[in-house]
């Protein structure tokens, strides 16, 4: 049973989809991505001399007329596409509530798994938390592994503290193949912990997206005027906190800065970024705001 | 502004109790937020201040305003419109020479009086009144506010208790007759309630007091010649207390002593064995709040032998008491009773017979005739038995009424008030009262002759009589403001109070009533003294712990359209219901948020 978005319509609407990389990867089997090496796809990429043995097919009859001279035409292999999506699974991401953050996290990882899926892709999702077992599923395959996907990310509460490059470093040291790498995470953490984590990935050559989840309850926190006594969701730290108009201005130009942060280092590195508010319409988010970044072709 | 109720104003004091809700709610909910990441500087420094910022939200002064306005309008707020005629009551009863801090509470009233005076203006028209002997206007002229402060100082408190006025009716009566606009009552009793025309402005705290409640010199017995002194102290405190007593006569300490009196207590001290002196003084050295009362007075009985007037048309049965020692007895005849000089004797028994006037003297009659003022007399009944007597009390002590057998009575029918000492089936047979602070015993049945051991029980009672009345001569003081009665006055008679003053006696009077102060009042008569000793009654003064409220209620029934005060709680009142109404409105609401308190 899937989940109240991912009605036929939705689903019907994702599998017009294809995820969008700016890179060439090496993939397993035939599919729909460039692949460095040289295939059958009918996307020219080079000539080189004939050699004997060669495929006669491919010969270049036009420059054989005009040089006298032999050259078979090469074409670009296409392969198929190995997908990681990192969902943050930390205590941050239940907060304030698990359905209104972390569930729509989940639902934007299944929407994109279902796009990989449906073009007979390979995805594996990742959970990044406080435990590291059970925290990646395995490759999946065809759009009938959606069920298993969304299993797979419901399988575990999002709890502890998340330290992005370290958690991150466990997952890659499994990973052998380069593909595409969507992390989808509430980005609440100092920069440079961010930072680290995207350049891990990076390392690793992959085609990075990055998608902010943040509800409207962070963006604008409904406080009461007065103190009040905030709890850190992942380190339980506590501050006094004395809560009116001008310290909401203050956290809001905080955030502004934070995210433009984010942005700017993602732009600089070369990574999709694309911030969802939870109070948005997720198919608005998938299909309208993801193809603006230049997540899907 | 005053306020009628300024007791209530004690509330703003508890207006920072507010501050409570306020300083409870500083214990800030706790919320789980996803990251304290954006969270400020600022805001962590603030944290970790002791108590934080306090930071009072407008609503606080909103509420700090509403709860002042209440209280100021339980305050009963009242602005006063000038009085033109006001009347003003100066409490000069005994207990106002109390001491507060070097000055007596009369001192403070009049500076109280002063005060009002000085608001009052001065075309403002004055009343002022005294409220003992008797509530009465002093020279019964109306003052201007500036003459009336000339006056005012010259006012001094007297030495007796507190007149018995309802304040209430009375001040109420007196500014609707005599059109006050305002009755100011100063005085050192609390008031209960405050009216809008009637104001009581008390002076004075309760204090603790040592007092002389009783002074009384007596002969040891009847027959005897020796004195003694009985002497009690009071203690109106709430810690025990070792008071020294001294007893002084002719000019010098004879005899003292110390007690040990209990908080709340009274203590005797007996003095035997005293010389015969023309009056004495006791005195407990004591600095207490009221020094009036640490002194009090007593005379010794009038003479050291028992002079009895005897007025009967059967002298041979009277003659019969010449044999009881320390008794002697003159004889007339009733038509010779006018002329005769009754002064010094201690008793006059009327034997079948009655005086026209009421004398000055303790009187016993006997049998009197129907026309006496005191009981009519029924028809005889020989050989009467007495049914019930009053007991305890000095008449009736040591006889066996079984054996009480007079020859015959008359029951008496009384007609004044009075204590019934024996009483037959037929009805009273001794009837007791006091007339002007003179006692007067109606004997129903003849005592005499006097029999001695031939009829005992009889004899006993006779016995009991003419101590009851030594006792009830002399050697009992008077209060203040009783009037002091003493045989006639005769020519060039004066009376001398215990200030000095010399009053002259009018020929043929037998009454004083001026007894305003205590201490020893002498008649001078010439070749001899009477002196008579006069004390507080100090029942109610001396006692300063609690004084008696005065219950006042509202008196502006006037049904005039003047009011002296303008009230103004009921708008404070209005004020505060719209500060209710907006601060239900202002009030912030508790924002429902995911981010609920954990």
């Amino acid at each position: 049973m899937l989940p109240e978005p991912f009605t036929p319509q939705f689903l019907s609407q994702l599998e017009t989809l294809r995820l969008r990389t700016r890179k060439e990867f090496l993939g397993s089997q035939t599919g729909s991505y460039s692949s460095p090496r040289r295939g059958t796809s009918l996307e020219f990429a080079d000539y080189r001399r004939y050699s004997p043995g060669d495929d006669l097919r491919y010969l270049d009859w036009g420059i054989y007329a005009r040089s006298d001279r032999l050259y078979i035409k090469l074409f670009r292999e296409e392969v198929d596409l190995f997908a990681y999506i990192f969902v943050d699974a930390s205590a941050s991401m239940a907060c304030p509530s698990p359905q209104e953050k972390f569930l729509p996290a989940t639902h934007i990882a299944a929407a994109l798994s279902y796009v990989v899926l449906a073009n007979q892709d390979h995805v594996k999702l990742h959970l990044l938390g406080n435990s590291i077992t059970h925290a990646a599923s395995p490759f999946y395959r065809g759009r009938r592994r959606i069920t298993d996907c969304i299993r797979f990310m419901t399988s575990m509460s999002p709890e502890g503290p998340l330290e992005l490059a370290t958690t991150m470093a466990e997952h890659l040291r499994r990973m052998r193949r380069p593909g595409k790498a969507i992390l989808i995470s509430d980005f609440l953490m100092p920069a440079a912990s961010y930072q680290q984590g995207l350049n891990l990935l990076r390392a690793f050559n992959l085609d990075i997206a990055v998608i902010q989840v943040l509800t409207r309850l962070e963006v604008d926190p409904p406080f009461a005027n007065g103190s009040l006594r905030l709890v850190d969701s992942e380190t339980n730290a506590e501050i006094g906190f004395q809560w009116d108009a001008v310290a909401r201005q203050e956290y809001q130009t905080k955030l502004r800065h934070h995210n433009s942060e984010i942005r700017s280092f993602c732009h600089q590195s070369g990574i999709h970024y694309s911030l969802y508010v939870t109070d948005l319409e997720l198919d608005d988010f998938v299909f309208a705001t993801l193809p603006a970044i230049g997540l899907f072709k | 502004m005053e306020f009628l109720n300024p007791a209530a104003l004690y509330g703003l004091l508890a207006l920072p109790l507010l501050l409570i809700p306020y300083l409870i709610r500083r214990k800030p909910p706790r919320i789980i937020f996803s990251s304290l990441l954006l969270f400020t500087e600022p805001a962590r420094r603030a944290a970790r201040r002791p108590f934080g910022r306090l930071r009072l939200p407008p609503i606080f002064f909103l509420q700090l305003l509403l709860l002042t306005l209440l209280v100021l309008a339980l305050g009963e707020p009242v602005f006063s419109v000038r009085a033109a005629k006001v009347a003003i009551v100066l409490d000069n009863s005994a207990s106002m020479q109390t001491l507060e801090d070097q000055q007596t509470r009369f001192a403070l009233a009049q500076e109280r009086a002063r005060g009002v005076l000085a608001d009052l203006g001065a075309t403002g028209q004055v009343d002022l009144y005294l409220t003992v002997p008797r509530l009465e206007k002093v020279r019964g002229v109306t003052f201007g506010t500036a003459e009336a402060a000339g006056i005012v100082g010259g006012l001094e408190p007297s030495d007796l208790a507190d007149a018995p006025i309802d304040y209430q009716k009375t001040l109420s009566g007196l500014a609707k007759d005599q059109e006050y606009d305002r009755v100011y009552l100063i005085t050192d009793h609390p008031a209960l309630g405050q009216a809008d025309i009637l104001k009581v402005i008390t002076v004075g705290q309760p204090r603790d007091n040592y007092a002389i409640t009783s002074f009384n010199i007596s002969h040891s017995s009847l027959v005897g010649s020796r004195l003694e002194g009985t002497a009690e102290v009071a203690n109106y405190s709430t810690k025990d207390g070792r008071i020294r007593i001294v007893l002084r006569a002719g000019g010098g300490v004879i005899s003292s002593r110390e007690l040990v009196v209990g908080a709340g207590k009274t203590a005797s001290a007996n003095f035997a064995g005293l010389p015969t002196h023309p009056y004495y003084e006791v005195e407990i050295e004591a600095h207490d709040a009221l020094p009036l009362d640490n002194r009090r007075f007593a005379v010794p009985p009038a003479s050291q032998n028992f002079r009895i007037l005897g007025i009967s048309p059967r002298p041979q049965a009277l003659s019969s008491l010449r044999s009881i020692p320390g008794v002697s007895l003159d004889l007339v005849a009733p038509q010779d009773y006018e002329k005769t000089d009754r002064t010094g004797y201690g008793l006059e028994i009327f034997h079948y017979s009655t005086p026209t006037a009421l004398p000055g003297n303790p009187a016993l009659y006997v049998l009197p005739p129907d026309n006496n003022p005191f009981a009519g007399l029924d028809s005889p009944v020989s050989q009467p038995v007495v049914s019930s007597w009053r007991d305890p009390h000095p008449l009736t002590r040591y006889i066996n009424f079984a054996l009480f057998r007079p020859t015959f009575s008359r029951p008496l029918r009384p007609r004044v008030s009075g204590e019934i000492i024996l009483e037959s089936p037929a009805g009273p047979l001794a009837f007791a009262t006091e007339r002007q602070g003179v006692r007067q015993l109606v004997l129903g049945f003849d005592l005499f002759p006097y029999l001695g051991r031939e009829n005992l029980p009889v004899s006993v009672f006779t016995l009991n009589l003419l101590d009851w009345f030594v006792q009830g001569s002399g050697a009992t003081g008077r209060v203040t403001g009783q009037p002091l009665t003493f045989g006639t006055a005769q020519p060039g008679n004066f009376l001398l109070t215990p200030r000095g003053d010399k009053v002259s006696l009018e020929p043929g009077s037998n009454r004083f009533p001026a007894t305003f102060f205590q201490g020893i009042y002498q008649i001078d008569r010439g070749t001899y003294r009477e002196l008579f000793a006069v004390n507080i009654d100090n029942r109610n003064e001396s006692d300063l712990r609690a004084p008696t409220p005065i219950e006042i209620r509202d008196l502006s029934s006037r049904g005039d359209k003047f009011a002296a005060l303008f009230s103004i709680w009921p708008y404070l009142l209005l004020l505060s219901l719209l500060l209710l109404f907006i601060e239900w409105f202002a009030r912030p609401r508790p924002v429902r948020t995911a981010f609920g308190p954990r």
